[in-house]
């Protein structure tokens, strides 16, 4: 695009590197990290849903292949990815509207501590379902 | 320029509000879609006719209609909000948001489409 400036785009894909940065920089870019990766899941989940309308058989050979423990694994990546961009999303929302301004730092890292628990007691159950 | 992360975060518009408001609501609908299909479900996921059976049961339908809009709503806002990010002049803008708004409404009408096979 012609009005794709340089140095703008340079400026803009600075949030990918978070090396040397604080917490909400970390924060940030996990965020967008996550965000682009569940588009992009959106999309390929849309895609296996068209298996539906191919009819029984379709289905059901995909439902085989998702329970392996390969694509279990994915899942629990998946699940890791919903709860960093869900959580993180709650607490920008937060702080968005002026609340915990002083204490975005430790919110940041309870919202995190919570999805680790959840993610762990989720992945346990993924693999025992 | 002292660097101050959290201040690079996004700023009440109507479409970081629209943001708020659908990452809200897929917070309690996503969490509701992943119970009710791969958590109940036996073995982590429904075969066929447990689909069939599911989706048309016109609560869950409403439910999961009302998840696809929040989610492609939210996705493609947080799509935008990235290419916003690239200084774009507001012809550009203008025109991205529509680009986003036809795949919001191609990502709708076929995830209805999807169901209606399902369920007729």
């Amino acid at each position: 695009m012609q009005t794709l400036n340089y140095t703008k785009t340079k400026q803009a894909a600075r949030w990918f590197d978070v090396r040397r940065r604080k917490a909400g920089m970390w924060a940030y870019a996990l965020n967008r990290i996550t965000g682009i990766g569940l588009v992009i899941y959106l999309y390929l989940h849309l895609g296996v849903l068209s298996l539906l309308i191919r009819g029984q058989s379709s289905w059901d050979t995909f439902v085989g292949v998702a329970r392996s423990p390969f694509v279990l694994t994915l899942d629990v990546i998946l699940l890791a990815g919903i709860l960093i961009h869900g959580l993180n999303g709650l607490r920008l929302a937060i702080t968005g509207f002026g609340f915990s301004m002083g204490a975005q730092k430790a919110l940041f890292i309870i919202v995190m501590l919570i999805g680790a628990i959840t993610l762990l007691i989720a992945a346990i159950k993924i693999f025992t379902i | 320029m002292s660097e101050n992360p959290f201040a690079r975060e996004p700023r009440p518009t109507t479409a970081w509000l629209w943001q708020v408001f659908t990452g809200v609501g897929l917070v309690v609908l996503l969490g509701l879609h992943m119970i009710a299909n791969h958590f109940v479900a036996k073995g982590g996921l429904r075969n066929y006719h447990e689909v069939v059976a599911y989706l048309r049961n016109p609560a869950i339908l409403s439910l999961e209609i009302l998840f696809l809009l929040c989610v492609t709503t939210h996705a493609l806002l947080g799509v935008r909000a990235i290419f916003l990010d690239f200084g774009l002049s507001d012809r550009d803008e203008t025109i991205l948001s529509q680009i986003l708004k036809w795949i919001g409404v191609l990502t709708i009408g076929y995830g209805l489409v999807v169901m209606w096979c399902v369920i007729r």
